[in-house]
């Protein structure tokens, strides 16, 4: 679905990530893992389209989307919650939920509506409030929520654990699951690497701006080198 | 959205009310209008300083476009204001998108100077090209008599039709923004242009949108005005004080980012400025600007939501 070949990019002239090769097959779960700097929200935004330059080939279903403008890859479908759960927080959480489904012009949005209801029956509870006022773990639930209601084939969430307590952690990975049986692909960005790998097929781990490694989750939980850095066992 | 429409109705129909009944030459009546035409101009500014959070510091350069583009096409080619009104506005946004080029990126403090330093500009411009704008000294409409086709007349009672449509215009265009597609795309932008961005908003396609909108307006404010005073000089309509700011101040004032905000900043503002012009004018000369300031600085500090949140906060309560 998505394919990656030879990409390098950054914010300006110095390249923060190079020469990137990545996969991701239709209704896949890819983990992208790697310490802090390592290039991941890079990664990231060159996927979804507000990294300032970039080359390299990235194909979306077959399609090069590289010098697409971000909004134009949302409508193909490539939707994302990005890192530190960007609300609007003035608006109640269902006008959250509906800017996500803007750019669709349909007005039959109630299923969308119930099917995000029911991968987090929360989100129902506060829709009427605004969505500064919740919980931090609430407001990452209205941020997925709001990439789901773009329609999307592809998901992409940077860090959707990060800062949360270990019981919502468990939600919203679970809530990932859901997500991915219902033919959605996803690709996670974690520093959480031990649970993001129970939620994954395949991982890449990306150190100083490359690919490093590579895998199967069960390959990779194996790994010397993983289990030694990002496992501490 | 209903309700909003209502608000501009009643308020159109008593400023008609008035218009009718008041003495057409008198100065209540040229109060009136000018009300009118600062809730407009207050209005304009608030589409993009209100819905979008992009404090505008330079709204004179799109007014003082929109006076100067008929005035000076009515002068030099006899064309009638109606015409020009729309050159004027097409102008206008077209400068608006071409000023976003370099000011899209600011944000905050930033781009209202950017703003205040382009205004500026504005009127160095006007004041230099002699050839285009008359220059320093000024230009005239020519007056011919009362004409509906040449939008002038003697008294200012004839023009509160004028400006209650105006007036109108711009408010709806404000509550049609507010409520449909383009206005929660500018909110979403306000409140955080990140997630907008990744949510599928085109950002910068919506903020030239918006601005573009907001100019053409205030350009036609701009025209109203020129017909109005029949003199205009590049440090009237591109004054930096007494347009571009005067505008925010009015929407601050009464409540940003609401319909009723300019509406209220104007019915105070204006009869406060009469006053202050008529009674201290003599004893201390240019101490309005200065209450000005400090009304704005109170408002900020200790009701940033304006005075109409005095109401709607209080019927939020019971």
């Amino acid at each position: 679905m998505l394919r990656m070949r030879d990409l390098s990019g950054g914010y300006g002239p110095r390249p923060v990530i190079s020469r990137i090769s990545l996969d991701i097959a239709e209704g896949e779960t890819v983990a992208l893992l790697g310490a802090n700097t390592a290039g991941k929200t890079t990664l990231i935004r060159a996927i979804v389209g507000t990294l300032p330059s970039v080359s390299g080939v990235i194909a979306f279903e077959g399609r090069d989307i590289v010098q697409l403008p971000a909004h134009r890859r949302v409508a193909l479908g490539i939707a994302c919650v990005p890192e530190g759960r960007h609300v609007f927080g003035q608006m109640s959480v269902r006008d959250n939920l509906m800017m996500g489904a803007y750019h669709r012009r349909t007005e039959d949005l109630g299923s969308d509506l119930a099917d995000c209801f029911a991968l987090f029956p929360r989100v129902r509870e506060r829709q009427a409030q605004a969505a500064g006022t919740l919980s931090g773990g609430e407001q990452q639930m209205v941020a997925i929520c709001r990439a789901l209601m773009a329609g999307p084939r592809l998901l992409v969430l940077d860090e959707p654990s990060h800062g949360l307590a270990p019981l919502m952690v468990a939600e919203v990975h679970g809530a990932i699951r859901k997500v991915n049986a219902r033919g959605i692909g996803v690709l996670l960005v974690e520093q959480n690497v031990s649970s993001a790998l129970k939620v994954v097929d395949r991982g890449y781990v990306l150190e100083s701006g490359a690919i490093a490694l590579s895998g199967t989750s069960r390959d990779l939980q194996d790994n010397d080198t993983v289990r030694r850095t990002y496992l501490g066992i | 959205m209903m309700r909003s429409l209502l608000i501009i109705a009643a308020v159109a129909c008593v400023a008609l009310l008035l218009g009718a009944v008041l003495q057409p030459r008198g100065y209540a009546v040229r109060v009136v209008c000018l009300i009118l035409l600062a809730a407009s101009l207050g209005q304009c500014w608030n589409i993009v300083g209100g819905l979008a959070n992009q404090v505008s510091l330079g709204h004179a350069a799109f007014f003082g476009i929109g006076a100067y583009t008929s005035t000076m096409l009515q002068i030099k080619f006899g064309l009638s204001p109606w015409a020009g009104l729309p050159i004027g506005m097409l102008f206008a946004a077209l400068v608006s998108v071409l000023l976003s080029i370099p000011t899209m990126r600011l944000k905050g403090p930033y781009f209202s100077l950017a703003t205040l330093a382009f205004g500026e500009a504005c009127r160095i411009v006007a004041t230099a090209a002699t050839g285009l704008t008359g220059g320093p000294q000024g230009v005239s409409v020519p007056f011919a008599g009362n004409s509906w086709l040449l939008l002038q007349f003697r008294g200012a009672g004839a023009y509160v039709p004028v400006f209650v449509g105006l007036f109108v215009v711009v408010c709806v265009a404000f509550t049609l923004l507010a409520n449909g597609r383009l206005g929660y795309m500018l909110r979403a932008i306000r409140e955080n242009e990140d997630a907008a961005e990744v949510t599928g908003i085109n950002t910068l396609g919506v903020r030239l949108a918006g601005g573009a909108i907001s100019a053409a307006l205030t350009a036609a404010t701009g025209t109203m005005f020129a017909q109005f005073t029949f003199f205009i000089d590049p440090d009237i309509v591109f004054s930096a004080t007494s347009i571009s700011i005067r505008a925010a101040l009015i929407a601050i004032l009464g409540g940003v980012g609401t319909l009723a905000g300019p509406i209220v900043g104007a019915l105070v503002i204006v009869p406060l400025e009469e006053l202050l012009s008529a009674y201290l004018s003599n004893k201390a000369a240019g101490i309005a600007p200065l209450i000005f300031g400090l009304i704005l600085i109170g408002i900020v500090v200790w009701r940033p939501s304006g005075l109409v949140s005095l109401v709607t906060q209080r019927r939020g309560r019971t």
